[in-house]
C-alpha cells in the first residue's frame, strides 16, 4: 500500500469537503435552519476527522471532533446557529485547511504543530465553547489479562481484524485504527489474539505483525462508516465486520423497501443498503471467480452463489441474503439503464481534441487534393467525410464544455469575506450559471474575475452610511451575469456602487504621465485608462486591491484568451464591466480571405457581412479611411496597407471586397483582395516569439499545407486607431 | 541537396566516442562561412513555403508548417546585419531547439544560404572571439574555430536566437505601426 498516494488522496478529499462546507455555510448564512446544509457541514467535519484519524493526524482529529460535536448539537436543535457562530465556523473551515496544508507540506507527517497554528486552533475552540481536555484523548486500555471471549450481546458489532505479517512494514499501526474506531462509539471489549503456534523468541521477527483483534463495539454508525475506519488497511488486514441483530432487521426492511428500478445485482444491492462494504463485495466476487475456475474442470454446473460466500466470509447473516435474493428476483424484469456520468481525465480529452484538430486539417487536405486531381465522382464522398468531421469536432469540443455556474459561485465567499472586512453590505446575484464554455477557458478566467469582483467590492460599493446619504439602498448589489452571444461567451460584472470618476482618472493619468494634458480623449477612452499599467484611483491601498497592479493584468489575461474587456460607468450609479471570450481555444469557424500575397482567417463569428468595395464611396479624413455603407459611416483598414504585402502582379483595377467585422459594440471594415469562404480553423499558437505581436491571434494550417494567420479584429482596430491620435496632436 | 537529418542522438554518441572533439555544423550566410555547435541542431530541411508574419522586423522571415506545427523562421542574414537572404535552390532551414526561461524549450528555424558540412574541431583549435574587428555583434560570437588555417566564426545560438530578445523588439509595438499610414 502506498501511503503517499493515500495521503495525497486524503488531502484532495479534504479540499473537496471543505469546499462543500463553505458552500453550505454560505447557504446557512441566508437560511440558518436549512437541514441539508447543516448536514453538509457536519458530514464534512465528520469525514475529515475520520480519515485524519486513520493517518494519525491528531491535531486534525481533535479540532474537527469539537466542531463536529457542536454541529451535532446544532443539528439536533440543542444549540442555535447564530451569526457569530457561523462566522466562527467559517474560520474553523479555514483553520482546518491550514492544518491540512501544514500536513501536506510536512513530508514525514508527524512534525509537531507550529505554535501559531496551535494557538489559532485553541482560540477558535475556545470561541466554540470547548474547554480542551486536561488529559490527552482517552485511548482504550488494552487489557491482556481479560478473558479471551467476547461478550454475547445482540446490539453489538463484532469486528475481527487479522493483521498480516507485513502490516508494520507497510506503515500500519493497529492501535491507531482502534483509537479512531473508539471515536465512532464504545469499544465494549477488545481481545488481542496471538497466533496459536506462537513463534519462539528465536524466530520472532520484531518487524512482523502477529496481532489479531476481536472487538465488540457499540455504535449507531452504519457499516460503511465503520468499514471506512479500516479503509487504508484493506491490503494488510483481514477485516470482518458483523452487524448487530438490530441492524440485521433493518437491512431486511430496507431490502423490502428498495425501489425496483434501482436494483442491479446482488452485490450492489447489498452494498447500497449498507449491509456489506464495497471491499467485502470485491473480495467475495474474487472468491466466487476462483472457485468457479477450479470447479470448471470437474463439475462445470456448480458455480457458488455470492450470497453463500458472503455468509461464509462472515460479512453478513443469511437472513439478509434471503431477503436480498427475493428483492432481486422481483426487480430483475423491471431493470432499466440509468443515465450515467463518466469522469474523464482532462488530459485525455485534450489529446482527443488535438487529434480532431489534425483530422480537420487532413480532411481539408483531401478536399484540395481531390480538386486538383479533378476526380469529380469523389466529391460526394469528400462532402460526407467533411460533414462527419465537423460533427466529430463539435461533439469533441462539447465534451470539454462545462457550465460556468460552479466556478462563479465561489465568488460568494470572496464577496462575503471582503464585504465583512470592509464593513459593507453587499448582495451577490449570479445569473446565467448554466452557460457553458470550454473548461480550459474557465480555468483561466477565474483569476481576472476574482480581481474584478474584489475591485467592485472595494472601490465600487460604498459604505452603508454613504449609500444612505446618496438615497440608495444600504445593501449594494453586484450582479454577475453570463450568456452566449454569436460564438462568444459574455460575462458581465455590474455593481450599483460609486462608479468611476472620469475626471479623477484623467488627472491621475496625467500625473503619471500616461496622457498629455492637451490630448483629446473620449469619455470611453478615459475610462479605459484604468486598464493602463500603474493606475489606481483609490488614494489608499487596501488589503484587497488598489495597489495599481491588477487592471492591466486583468486586461492582459483576458486578451491572452483572445477575449476583450469593455467598461462602462456612470458616476454615482455604478460600473459595468463586460468580458467577451471565445467559447473555445481549440477550433473555431473561420472565414478565409486573401490579401496581397497571403491568406488570413477572420473568426466567422465576428464577420457581419461582405460587400463589394467601390472606390467612390470612400473618403479619407485625418489619415483614417471611412466608407459610406448604406448611410452609415464605417471606418476601414486595407490589410495590404497595414501589412505591407501588396501583390505587385495583381492588376490595380481589380475589385476588392470589404468584410464588415464586429467586435463588442463596434464595427469596422477590412478591405481584402479575395473572399475564399468558410473554413474550419484549428488554432495553432504562434508561440513565445510572437507574444507581443498584436493583431494576429494565432495561425492555422490550410488544406494545401500552407499557413494562414488568424486575425485579431479588436487589436487590428486598435492599431488602426493609432494614426488618429498622431493626427490629433498636429 | 537531399535532406540531411542530424539527430541529436547521433551528435551525442559522436561526442561520447571522442570526448575531446566537439562537432560543429558549418554553413554559409551572405558568402561567409559560419559554424555552430551541433548539439542544438534538431534537423535540417529544404526551405518550404514560408508564410510572412506582418508587422514584424525583417529578421523574422515568417512561419513554416513543420509536420503540423507552426514554427517561426529567423532570417540569419538579416539577424547578422547582412540584409535579408534571397532564396536559392541551396537555401536551407536549420531547425534549432533553444531554451526559453527555466524549462520551456522552443523550436526555431534558421534560414541560411547553404549548409556545408559537419566538422570536428579539437578544443585546442577553438579560440576566444576577438574583442573587435568583427562585423558581427560580439555577443553573437561564441568562439573562433581554426579549420585548416582558416578561422570560422562559431555562433552562440543562445544569443543569436534569444527568444526574449527576438520577441521584445520595438518593431512589435505601436511605434512601428504608427508610421504605417504615413
Amino acid at each position: 500500500m502506498n501511503l503517499d498516494s493515500a495521503r495525497q488522496a486524503f488531502i484532495e478529499e479534504v479540499a473537496e469537503l471543505l469546499q462543500t462546507m463553505e458552500d453550505a455555510l454560505l447557504t446557512l448564512e441566508q437560511n440558518p435552519a436549512d437541514p441539508e446544509s447543516l448536514n453538509d457541514v457536519f458530514r464534512a467535519m465528520h469525514t475529515i476527522k475520520g480519515t485524519g484519524g486513520v493517518f494519525g493526524y491528531t491535531p486534525v482529529v481533535e479540532f474537527t471532533h469539537t466542531v463536529e460535536t457542536l454541529m451535532d448539537q446544532v443539528r439536533s436543535g440543542q444549540m442555535m446557529l447564530t451569526k457569530p457562530l457561523i462566522e466562527t465556523l467559517f474560520e474553523c473551515r479555514d483553520h482546518t485547511l491550514a492544518l491540512i496544508d501544514f500536513i501536506a507540506a510536512d513530508a514525514t507527517g508527524d512534525a509537531p504543530l507550529s505554535p501559531d497554528l496551535q494557538r489559532a486552533g485553541d482560540a477558535l475552540l475556545a470561541r466554540l465553547g470547548h474547554v480542551p481536555p486536561p488529559t490527552p484523548t482517552a485511548v482504550p486500555v488494552l487489557n491482556f489479562d481479560a478473558p479471551t471471549y467476547l461478550p454475547e450481546a445482540n446490539d453489538l458489532w463484532m469486528i475481527s481484524l487479522e493483521f498480516k505479517a507485513d502490516a508494520f512494514r507497510h506503515g500500519m499501526d493497529p492501535l491507531s485504527f482502534l483509537r479512531y474506531l473508539s471515536s465512532l462509539g464504545d469499544l465494549v471489549h477488545v481481545v488481542t489474539l496471538l497466533p496459536l503456534a506462537f513463534i519462539d523468541s528465536e524466530h520472532f521477527d520484531p518487524e512482523s505483525c502477529y496481532l489479531s483483534f476481536g472487538i465488540a463495539f457499540r455504535s449507531d454508525a452504519d457499516k460503511r462508516t465503520i468499514a471506512g475506519v479500516f479503509e487504508f488497511a484493506d491490503e494488510d488486514c483481514e477485516i470482518r465486520i458483523l452487524e448487530p441483530d438490530s441492524a440485521h432487521n433493518r437491512y431486511v426492511d430496507l431490502l423490502e423497501a428498495t425501489p425496483h428500478d434501482q436494483i442491479n445485482c446482488m452485490g450492489d444491492l447489498l452494498v447500497s443498503i449498507g449491509a456489506i462494504t464495497p471491499f467485502e463485495l470485491v473480495r467475495a466476487l474474487k472468491i466466487q471467480e476462483d472457485s468457479s475456475q477450479v470447479l470448471d474442470g470437474t463439475e462445470p454446473a456448480a458455480k457458488r452463489r455470492l450470497g453463500d460466500i458472503l455468509v461464509e466470509q462472515g460479512s453478513i447473516k443469511s437472513g439478509v441474503v434471503e431477503q436480498a435474493v427475493k428483492t432481486q428476483e422481483t426487480a430483475r424484469s423491471k431493470r432499466q439503464e440509468d443515465n450515467r456520468i463518466i469522469r474523464v481525465d482532462a488530459q485525455r480529452l485534450g489529446h482527443l481534441i488535438d487529434l480532431v484538430g489534425e483530422l480537420v486539417t487532413s480532411s481539408a487536405a483531401i478536399r484540395v487534393m481531390v480538386k486538383r486531381a479533378g476526380i469529380d465522382n469523389m466529391n460526394e464522398v469528400v462532402d460526407g467525410v467533411d460533414y462527419l468531421v465537423s460533427e466529430i469536432r463539435d461533439n469533441a469540443l462539447q465534451l470539454r464544455m462545462v457550465a460556468i455556474g460552479e466556478s462563479l459561485s465561489r465568488f460568494r465567499r470572496v464577496v462575503r469575506d471582503a464585504s465583512q472586512e470592509l464593513g459593507k453590505l453587499i448582495d451577490l446575484v449570479i445569473t446565467g450559471g448554466e452557460t457553458e464554455l470550454d473548461k480550459t477557458v474557465v480555468e483561466k478566467i477565474i483569476d481576472p474575475l476574482t480581481h474584478l469582483i474584489r475591485n467592485a467590492v472595494d472601490h465600487g460599493i460604498e459604505e452603508p452610511m454613504v449609500r444612505q446619504k446618496a438615497d440608495k439602498l444600504t445593501t449594494g448589489t453586484i450582479h454577475l451575469n453570463a450568456y452566449h452571444d454569436s460564438g462568444h461567451i459574455v460575462i458581465e460584472i455590474e455593481d450599483d456602487g460609486a462608479g468611476l470618476d472620469a475626471a479623477r482618472i484623467r488627472a491621475k493619468a496625467e500625473a503619471k504621465g500616461l496622457v498629455k494634458p492637451d490630448e483629446v480623449l473620449t469619455r470611453e477612452e478615459i475610462l479605459r485608462l484604468i486598464f493602463a499599467p500603474g493606475l489606481s484611483t483609490k488614494e489608499q491601498a487596501t488589503s484587497l486591491s488598489g495597489r495599481g497592479v491588477g487592471m492591466d493584468v486583468v486586461r492582459r489575461n483576458i486578451e491572452a484568451l483572445r477575449g476583450t474587456v469593455e467598461l462602462d460607468s456612470t458616476l454615482g450609479v455604478g460600473t459595468k464591466i463586460t468580458i467577451i471570450l471565445p467559447l473555445t481555444l481549440a477550433i473555431i469557424e473561420g472565414f478565409l480571405v486573401g490579401a496581397g500575397r497571403d491568406q488570413y482567417v477572420i473568426p466567422l463569428s465576428q464577420v457581419a457581412e461582405c460587400v463589394e468595395m467601390t472606390a467612390t464611396a470612400t473618403l479619407k479624413q485625418h489619415g483614417e479611411h471611412y466608407i459610406n455603407l448604406r448611410g452609415e459611416v464605417l471606418p476601414f483598414i486595407r490589410l495590404t496597407d497595414l501589412f505591407h504585402n501588396a501583390d505587385w502582379h495583381r492588376a490595380t483595377n481589380q475589385r476588392e471586397s470589404l468584410v464588415v467585422v464586429r467586435f463588442g459594440h463596434h464595427k469596422m471594415g477590412l478591405v481584402v483582395d479575395t473572399l475564399l469562404g468558410e473554413l474550419q480553423t484549428v488554432i495553432k499558437p504562434l508561440g513565445k516569439l510572437f507574444e507581443r505581436l498584436r493583431g494576429v491571434a494565432g495561425a492555422t494550417i490550410l488544406g494545401t499545407g500552407d499557413i494562414a494567420l488568424i486575425l485579431d479584429v479588436a487589436e487590428l482596430a486598435a492599431i488602426g486607431q493609432v494614426p488618429r491620435h498622431v493626427a490629433a496632436k498636429h | 541537396m537531399g535532406q540531411l537529418v542530424v539527430s541529436k542522438q547521433a551528435a551525442r554518441s559522436g561526442r561520447d566516442l571522442n570526448d575531446e572533439v566537439t562537432q560543429y555544423l558549418t554553413f554559409s550566410v551572405a558568402d561567409e562561412r559560419l559554424a555552430m555547435s551541433i548539439t542544438a541542431v534538431k534537423e535540417i530541411i529544404e526551405t518550404p513555403q514560408v508564410t510572412r508574419v506582418p508587422m514584424t522586423p525583417d529578421y523574422i522571415r515568417g512561419v513554416i508548417n513543420l509536420r503540423g506545427n507552426v514554427v517561426p523562421v529567423v532570417d540569419l542574414g538579416a539577424r547578422l546585419g547582412r540584409g535579408a537572404l534571397t532564396l536559392t535552390k541551396r537555401s536551407c532551414i536549420v531547425l534549432v531547439e533553444v531554451q526559453v526561461g527555466e524549462e520551456d524549450r522552443h523550436v526555431l528555424g534558421m534560414l541560411v544560404d547553404e549548409v556545408k558540412n559537419i566538422l570536428d574541431i579539437p578544443p585546442q583549435d577553438v579560440k576566444p572571439p576577438p574583442e573587435f574587428g568583427s562585423e558581427i555583434r560580439t555577443d553573437f560570437i561564441e568562439a573562433m574555430g581554426r579549420v585548416e588555417d582558416i578561422f570560422v566564426i562559431i555562433l552562440s545560438v543562445d544569443h543569436v536566437l534569444s527568444v526574449q530578445e527576438l520577441a521584445s523588439l520595438r518593431h512589435f509595438t505601436d511605434d512601428h505601426v504608427a508610421d504605417v499610414e504615413h
